[in-house]
């Protein structure tokens, strides 16, 4: 008896001591993990010019909103300077617009198509269907950096450099993993409710846009969502063909920004606001739609 | 120059155009203006920097152009150093570069070799631009090796030792000590003494007492930004300038570089020691980082610095930094690099008339003393550098360390030669090795066949 229960309170305190090192761990992981986030914010409230001598307080050093004024053009380059800015500025809302208009015409064109090409590879049969579809996968294993340059010459003999078309085309249609994820999810549909379709009459066109895609919903969502992010934070492609102000998004103008003359400091405290304020939009869209896609990913691994 | 790159033949023609990519040369639409004759100045061009920090100024300088001009409207674009380069090469191919832009001496050579620049002689000899105007030898660097002229130059810099004032005092060196020091490459002189004495390890120890520990340093007594690759620029060509030393065997255009000169090893062993000592960072803790944000943070005492960082080391808050002319060296004379930047006009340019006339005015006075009134930098016309000097002296600084080297003639010029890039190429590495102490400085020899090879061919 006696025994019994000291076994059991010598297990619930072994337990207790596991579960303790299990939330020390969760506790460390977190912290570690929302420190550079906290860093980015401490910095942008700091002034730029009392970042450097007070490197190791946590606190904002100098706190002021300047930095902020600064992204949002609240601020003459004279204050600016004041500051321990650079006369640089942020066209942000341009800027925003561009990334805005960039992901959601690149997302928009590549789910679509790719939701088709991967019907076709899925639910139609064809010669020839998996030989194209393993060409299809293989691309995936080119990267993109040797695309880039015969790209690059094509959007410039099109006469598209600059342009927002030139800077969308090369995403707009399709890209191999979106097919392959989505292919894999058509491919357990049933069969029957197609036939019965069928039956009733029903061409591709309508299967695919009445059936198909109202039950693929949730990954497709998700793939808008994976693609939407990767689109806003892409950078080399637009470096090279969305150069001017006009067509310039959130990530180039960051990277110019941050590097000004050879050898000086950024505006670490202009650049963090602006960092953060770029990557608010991606946050919130995490935090409207993150438990829909967290559901679709259990369903269609329960499928 | 080579339009058969954008021809029709599809798969010949992309590969071709690709390659012309890559080696930043060849082709483009260059080579198609030519002095602007007949053409009348008028409509929008667009003008590139990279400096931010000159942004407002050269803003002014576009709006006042403007007022006088009222026909033409300059849009100017800033763009980082890090991506400047590769998007001006990338505009020369797609027909999209700025019409007129910041231009450094290191990278004029390969763009005036492939036509990308247009000459600007006819332009000078018609409008009179005086080149004397500017301070002595700065004009001569932008004439090519054809012999034209490839930019009119806007700016100087110079190099100074940047030190913190309460960090030297707490160690008892006295500004006129920092102002009077000397090195030789043997024992470093008072320079390493200085070095020395400033540095600090953890337990309090300076560099120069018994039972410093070089493992555990807390201040370091002079600061490095990278190991300089062929140049040293900042890092130790004011050293290897008092040696009697030259990168090259002329200046400019120079074809055989003596990186294999043991005065040039003995001086670079000398300088790596440094790290060796304790008395400077590890190279390899220096990468991503700022040498100016470091200083400020109060990790290193002494930085050698060009003057366009003026407005970085003055600008930290609670720092109180002084500025110390270069030691003198083993000729008893001090040393500089003296570089300027110069405004080119894009040989593809469809506005040549109105560029060039852009390129003029930021060349002339008018333009100059703009610049001068902000205090960033120094002009290169010689009433407009004392311009700036004032300004900066209004804003409490003292500029004089870096004035002086060219009111003494201490200076030498930039190294310009052909071929910039591969030299480069060849010359980090080594120099990294060096100075990261994985080489001894003697493996400089063949760093320097390599590059001199380049030039054999």
């Amino acid at each position: 008896m006696t025994t019994a229960t000291s076994a059991i309170r010598a297990r619930s305190r072994r337990l207790n001591w596991r579960r303790a090192g299990a939330w020390a761990l969760v506790v460390l992981a977190v912290a570690v993990s929302i420190l550079p986030f906290y860093w980015v914010l401490r910095t942008s409230l700091s002034s730029n010019s009392a970042l450097a001598s007070n490197a190791s307080n946590l606190l904002p050093a100098d706190f002021n909103l300047g930095a902020y004024k600064r992204v949002f053009g609240l601020q003459t380059a004279q204050e600016a300077m004041a500051e321990g800015g650079s006369g640089a500025k942020i066209d942000f809302w341009i800027y925003l617009r561009n990334t805005v208009i960039f992901s959601a015409v690149t997302t928009a064109g590549a789910v679509f198509f790719s939701s088709m090409a991967a019907y076709a590879f899925s639910r139609l049969r064809w010669r020839g269907r998996n030989a194209v579809f393993g060409l299809f996968l293989a691309t995936m294993m080119v990267p993109p950096i040797f695309t880039a340059l015969p790209n690059f010459l094509l959007i410039k003999n099109l006469g598209l450099l600059n342009t927002m078309l030139g800077m969308v085309l090369p995403y707009l249609f399709m890209t191999p993993f979106a097919i392959f994820f989505l292919r894999q999810f058509f491919l357990n549909m049933s069969r029957e409710v197609e036939e019965a379709a069928m039956l009733d009459g029903a061409k591709h066109l309508r299967i695919f846009f009445q059936i198909v895609l109202p039950n693929a919903a949730a990954p497709i969502a998700t793939l808008a969502l994976l693609t939407f992010i990767g689109q806003w934070n892409e950078y080399f492609w637009p470096l090279l063909v969305g150069n001017q102000d006009n067509v310039r998004v959130l990530t180039v103008g960051l990277g110019v920004f941050k590097s000004q003359s050879p050898q000086g400091a950024p505006d670490w405290s202009g650049l963090m606001a602006a960092t953060l304020v770029s990557a608010l939009p991606v946050l919130l869209l995490f935090v409207a739609f993150g438990k829909r896609i967290v559901n679709s990913i259990g369903f269609s691994g329960i499928k | 120059m080579n339009k058969k790159a954008t021809g029709k033949k599809a798969v010949g023609a992309l590969a071709a155009a690709a390659a012309a990519v890559l080696a930043l040369s060849a082709c483009g639409s260059g080579g198609g203006a030519s002095g602007g004759s007949g053409e009348e100045a008028k409509g929008e061009i667009s003008y590139w920097l990279w400096d931010a920090n000159q942004l407002p100024a050269y803003q002014q300088c576009a709006d006042d152009f403007h007022t006088a001009n009222p026909d033409i409207t300059v849009k100017i674009t800033q763009r980082g150093w890090d991506d400047y380069w590769s998007t001006l090469t990338n505009g020369f191919v797609a027909g999209t570069a700025p019409d007129v832009f910041t231009d450094h001496l290191a990278k004029y050579p390969e763009f005036a070799k492939t036509g990308q620049l247009l000459a600007l002689d006819d332009a000078v000899a018609n409008d009179h631009v005086d080149v004397t105007q500017y301070n002595k030898g700065l004009a001569d660097l932008w004439v090519g090796e054809d012999g034209k002229r490839y930019g009119l130059p806007k700016d100087w810099d110079t190099i100074s030792l940047f030190y913190n004032k309460k960090l030297t005092a707490d160690a008892g060196v006295s500004d006129d000590q920092m102002k009077a020091l000397s090195w030789n490459p043997q024992d470093g002189g008072t320079y390493e003494k200085a070095i020395a004495h400033l540095t600090v390890d953890k337990n309090g120890k300076r560099g120069d007492e018994p039972g410093f520990d070089k493992t555990k340093v807390a201040v370091y007594g002079i600061g490095l930004n990278n190991s300089g690759s062929g140049q040293g620029q900042t890092e130790w060509s004011y050293l290897t300038g008092t040696t009697g030393w030259t990168h090259t065997d002329k200046n400019p255009w120079g074809t055989h570089f003596n990186y294999d000169d043991p005065k040039f090893q003995e001086s670079i062993a000398w300088f790596a020691s440094l790290s060796e000592k304790g008395y400077m960072p590890k190279l390899e803790t220096t990468v991503g980082a700022s040498m100016a944000d470091t200083f400020a943070a109060g990790k290193s005492v002494i930085n050698a610095h060009g003057s366009w960082m003026i407005g970085q080391y003055t600008g930290y808050k609670g720092v109180d930094v002084g500025i110390a002319p270069t030691p003198t060296g083993p000729d008893g004379k001090r040393a500089s690099m003296f570089n300027g930047l110069a405004d080119s006009v894009w040989a593809g340019t469809k506005k040549p008339a109105t560029a060039v006339k852009f390129a003029e005015y930021l060349g002339s006075a008018a333009c100059q003393d703009v610049v001068a009134s902000k205090a960033v930098v120094f002009p290169a016309i010689k009433s407009s550098s004392d311009k700036a000097e004032a300004a900066f002296k209004a804003k409490g600084v003292d500029v004089t360390p870096f004035t002086q080297q060219v009111k003494e003639d201490t200076t030498f010029l930039f190294p310009i030669a052909d071929k910039a890039a591969k030299v480069d190429g060849i010359m980090k590495p080594a120099m990294d090795a060096v100075v990261s102490g994985k080489q001894p400085a003697s493996s400089l020899s063949q760093a320097n066949d390599q590059v001199n090879s380049l030039f054999n061919k």
